[in-house]
């Protein structure tokens, strides 16, 4: 039933002419990738801050909120997507359950450490000025694990920019989408073409992430990361 | 107050992001509503045949006044079938004795009779809400293919005709062949053929082509809807006898959306799909990689659905 295609024709790694004419093809998969990565990463920092800091307040919860996610890290993505089709569709919702699914290991991860490394006496100084918990928590704790926090979303984000090809599965996957299509008719161009651009995409992102660490955490220049 | 400053830049550059993507996420879904007879989703396989087989589908659908949404390149048949069940999608391009194997967990009673098969596979479809519609002769299967040249020397057509010459011709499949029943033992007992000598090469793949090209095979595996025979000058032999399992096109439909007239439609194309169309389409996809909606539509002309 599956259909194999190997002939003596050699195909150029990129065919630039079959480039041209389908532009649009690799700009659409661009931006669902972005997108798709984007909402990962965005929906894995929504539940990994409430996660976290309960893990750090509580550390009761810390490991069994690491197995659970370290769990859900090692199920195989297809196994993944048939459990969840049936009730989530083919499509964006499933697709993201999954990706969000696997940054929260590394967020919350990266948020505990950030958290616990905040020195003991800064804690205290805090106590002493008056702060409660909360206040504590937001305006000494959290901005001192900024740089942690941050080291993780750049591994989430650049870890699910490779990720987001596995949803080729359910028929998104972005750039994924492209480097299955070269895989299947054994064509160069879509397949080199797609992997160039999601290196490039992972680079960028992750230069831009620093970028914007620096303006958020100024006085952590230079150790970030 | 750095950090104030700091935190409210990157909360807006947030909000930014969460704002363009779920603006994408609703643009991205479902079609807009149309006065036509409905929505139909298509889906397909991730092979490019599969992507021809749910275009035409599509395509002659949207013909006569639905409106058709894709959902193409999907995984396998263990992502897909479950959305079909929930009513994800409508419709797939399957095959015969794969679908039935697939939906009968491996039972192994796909034959190579095409009616049984789907008579088989409907029996296992209907407690699910499925249906298999009326299969295409166009075939996907396991097929032996001789060179143009081997065709003509020695008048074949069919593997019946290789019976009488067996003992001077050479088989080429992969290692697994002398074993399985599709192969070297089901061509001695379904057409009595004694081959001179096999070659242990690969299931439909370079080795075959190459051994083909040097002369040191005369028959081999291949799949019978592969786009590159006719530019290798390969000839596939008739299964006279049905040796091979029924893996024709059907599609595979949810009851509640197989109208009589989405029926008629989707038949239609099947009574006029040949295996020679497959190979066709599938070596201008494969092979000088034109879009699979292209050839879809350019098919459908050929048919006179848009004169």
């Amino acid at each position: 039933m599956a259909s194999g295609c190997f002939l003596d024709y050699v195909d150029p790694w990129v065919n630039w002419t079959w480039l041209s004419t389908h532009v649009p093809l690799f700009w659409d998969a661009l931006q669902q990738h972005i997108a798709l990565t984007a909402f990962a990463v965005i929906g894995g920092l929504v539940l990994s801050l409430p996660l976290g800091v309960a893990a750090h307040q509580w550390p009761s919860l810390r490991n069994p909120v690491l197995a659970v996610f370290g769990v859900i890290y090692t199920i195989p993505s297809l196994a993944l997507f048939a459990l969840l089709v049936p009730y989530t569709g083919l499509g964006v919702v499933t697709a993201e359950a999954g990706l969000i699914g696997y940054t929260v290991l590394i967020l919350v991860r990266n948020l505990l450490v950030g958290l616990e490394s905040v020195p003991q006496d800064v804690i205290d100084a805090a106590d002493g000025m008056g702060y409660r918990p909360f206040a504590r928590l937001v305006r000494v704790e959290l901005p001192l694990a900024l740089p942690a926090i941050f080291a993780g979303v750049r591994i989430a984000t650049v870890t699910t920019i490779g990720l987001v090809t596995i949803t080729a599965l359910i028929g998104l996957g972005g750039l994924g989408q492209l480097i299955y299509k070269g895989l299947i008719e054994n064509f160069h161009t879509p397949l080199v073409v797609a992997t160039v651009l999601s290196i490039a995409l992972a680079l960028v992102v992750d230069l831009a992430l620093i970028g914007v660490e620096r303006l958020a955490v100024p006085w952590s220049r230079g150790t970030a990361g | 107050m750095n950090f104030r400053l700091g935190s409210g830049r990157t909360l807006a550059a947030i909000a930014a992001i969460v704002f363009a993507v779920t603006a994408c996420g609703s643009t991205g879904g479902g079609g807009t509503a149309s006065p036509g007879k409905g929505t139909l989703t298509v889906a397909g396989f991730n092979f490019p045949e599969s992507s021809i087989l749910a275009e035409i589908y599509g395509k002659s659908l949207e013909h006569d006044g639905y409106t058709i949404t894709y959902k193409l390149l999907l995984g396998t048949r263990e992502v897909v079938a479950p959305a079909l069940e929930s009513g994800q999608i409508d419709v797939y391009p399957g095959y015969a004795a794969t679908d039935l194997e697939f939906y009968n967990k491996g039972a192994g009673e796909a034959s190579g009779d095409v009616t049984a098969t789907t008579a088989k596979l409907n029996s296992h479809l209907s407690a699910l809400g499925l249906v298999a519609l009326t299969p295409s002769a166009a075939v996907d299967q396991n097929a032996f293919a001789v060179t143009k040249a081997t065709q003509t020397k020695s008048n074949l057509t069919k593997l019946s005709d290789l019976a009488p010459i067996g003992s001077q011709l050479t088989l080429g499949a992969g290692p697994e062949c002398p074993t399985r029943p599709y192969c070297q033992p089901g061509l001695q007992k379904t057409y009595g053929i004694t081959f001179k000598a096999f070659k242990p090469l690969d299931t439909d793949g370079p080795l075959t082509r190459a051994a083909f090209k040097n002369g040191s095979i005369d028959v081999g595996l291949v799949f019978s809807s592969d786009g590159d025979l006719n530019s290798l000058g390969l000839v596939v032999l008739q299964d006279d006898k049905h040796l091979e399992n029924a893996d024709n096109v059907v599609p595979i439909m949810r009851q509640a959306a197989a109208s009589d007239e989405v029926k008629r439609v989707l038949n239609a194309i099947d009574a006029k799909l040949t295996t020679a169309d497959l190979v066709t389409m599938n070596s201008q996809v494969s092979i000088q990689h034109q879009d699979a909606d292209a050839v879809a539509t350019a098919w459908l002309q050929q048919h006179n659905y848009y004169s």
